[in-house]
């Protein structure tokens, strides 16, 4: 088999596992952002405590580092997740804590004279937030949250780290054995660029169906 | 002769931010089918005084009945309260992600429960009654004024409340926009809905309000029918604020 032929055949079984766990991260890590800034926001004192600590502590780390806590250390006090599914974890953890800083700011931004004729009209808290506010606040956060995703796509390139056979893994792989750097890392490139590509015209694309006439969104 | 009903009862409400007493105990009844006035100088605490009604503010002292049932009652599920008060903002906070129709089903739908397509009907009737029927598939955004307003008091009436609130309705209106929502509260009036109105506009207050009561640093300074406070005030305090009202509004509506 040619190096090519190899290569590119490697490529894409890498890209299915890229594929994989971003079709995992992505909507779990949307839906941890959401429920982080409600707990932020409307929980009481130790629930938003706890959700601020979260959000801090990924934030606050090099994604790096948390791949390989997640991987290496926590075995020490006996949790133990394969390769993968250290990764995933990773990627779900730091992109819900940045993307619940989104959220969150699209919450407060809601005008608090929504909340009151809500109230007005006999809904409890949940009814309100799940009804009123969630669904503007969503559409207000999307294009960011869209930026967090990219971000998310790209650096899946860092499983390799844990061991993942990703696209950059592959890469990085068949460097090491045919020292080629220009060709390999520039078609991992290309992948990168289109999967990051198409995101951003599907986010743009659910942007625009969710528009509504008012609220910023889709222009 | 009976007694008129009573459908709000307002017993001694105090509330305070602070050192800044807003309401300094207030008493009043509101009866079946009347319209009642609340008007005052700017910080006498109307708007508080709507507010606490509903325990959007809560009241530090002083009871509130409605329709019999005390809603300052810690016991007493206020959500269940709130769904018989029809409460119409000044800024009319209206959803902005639902369309006038859905605005106005939507109280039905999330709170009472009822079917999708019963609401709707029910909500297309409450925008009948305001006139926009045929703005029911507009949001907030592509509204007037006076239209969003229109479709904030559809939302209230399609509660099918016991009494309406509203807190200066038409005061964040263009001058233009004013008379159709007063008109749309004055067929309202008319037609025996319980209301309790803080507004400034003295037309309406002449034309349909029952009573009226003067506040003024959170007490009720005076109260009487609208015309005798408006025109002929015993008191120098009423008497200027509405000679003031006058020079601003120009002549009062007969």
């Amino acid at each position: 088999m040619s190096f090519w032929e190899s290569f590119l055949s490697a490529l894409s079984e890498g890209s299915i596992i890229t594929l994989e766990m971003l079709a995992l991260a992505i909507p779990v890590s949307m839906i941890l952002g959401v429920v982080l800034a409600v707990a932020r926001v409307y929980g009481k004192k130790p629930v938003s405590a706890i959700a601020a600590g979260i959000v801090g502590t990924f934030r606050g780390l090099p994604l790096i580092v948390t791949l390989l806590i997640l991987f290496f250390a926590l075995p020490k006090v006996g949790v133990y997740l394969t390769p993968f599914w250290a990764a995933v974890t990773g990627f779900i953890l730091c992109s819900g804590a940045y993307q619940s800083e989104y959220v969150r700011g699209a919450i407060r931004s809601i005008d608090v004279g929504q909340s009151l004729a809500a109230q007005s009209l006999g809904m409890n808290r949940r009814k309100e937030v799940l009804h009123i506010i969630l669904p503007q606040a969503f559409r207000r956060a999307l294009p960011g949250v869209t930026n967090e995703i990219i971000y998310l796509i790209l650096y899946s390139s860092l499983a390799y780290v844990v061991g993942v056979s990703e696209i950059f893994g592959v890469a990085k792989h068949f460097n090491s054995l045919n020292f080629r750097p220009m060709e390999i890392f520039s078609t991992a490139a290309v992948f990168y660029l289109l999967m990051a590509t198409v995101a951003y015209a599907g986010f743009r694309r659910l942007e625009s169906r969710l528009k509504i006439p008012g609220l910023d969104v889709g222009r | 002769m009976t007694a008129p009903e009573i459908v709000l009862r307002v017993e001694d409400l105090h509330k305070s931010y602070g050192s800044n007493t807003v309401l300094a105990g207030v008493t009043f009844n509101v009866t079946k089918r009347e319209t009642k006035i609340v008007c005052g100088p700017s910080g006498s605490g109307k708007s508080t005084l709507l507010r606490c009604l509903n325990l959007l503010t809560i009241p530090e002292k002083g009871s509130v009945w409605l329709e019999g049932i005390e809603v300052t009652d810690p016991s007493v599920d206020i959500n269940k309260a709130r769904q018989k008060i029809g409460f119409v903002f000044q800024d009319f906070n209206l959803f902005a992600h639902f369309t006038a129709l859905r605005n106005v089903s939507a109280g039905l739908e999330i709170v009472k429960g009822v079917r999708k397509d019963e609401a709707k009907k029910i909500a297309l009737e409450a925008l009948q009654k305001v006139g926009l029927e045929e703005h029911a598939k507009k949001y907030p955004a592509e509204l007037s004024g006076g239209q969003k307003q229109r479709v904030a008091i559809a939302r209230a009436l399609a509660m099918n409340p016991v009494i309406m609130f509203y807190d200066e309705p038409t005061s964040a209106l263009d001058p233009q926009l004013i008379g159709e929502v007063l008109e749309v509260m004055k067929q309202l009036a008319r037609e025996g809905m319980t209301s309790l109105v803080v507004t400034h506009e003295m037309g309406f207050a002449q034309s349909v309000g029952d009573e009226m009561l003067f506040m003024m640093e959170g007490r009720i300074l005076e109260r009487g029918t609208p015309t005798a406070l408006i025109t002929d005030s015993g008191n120098e305090v009423t008497r200027e604020f509405f000679k003031s009202i006058n020079k601003l509004y120009g002549r009062f509506e007969k």
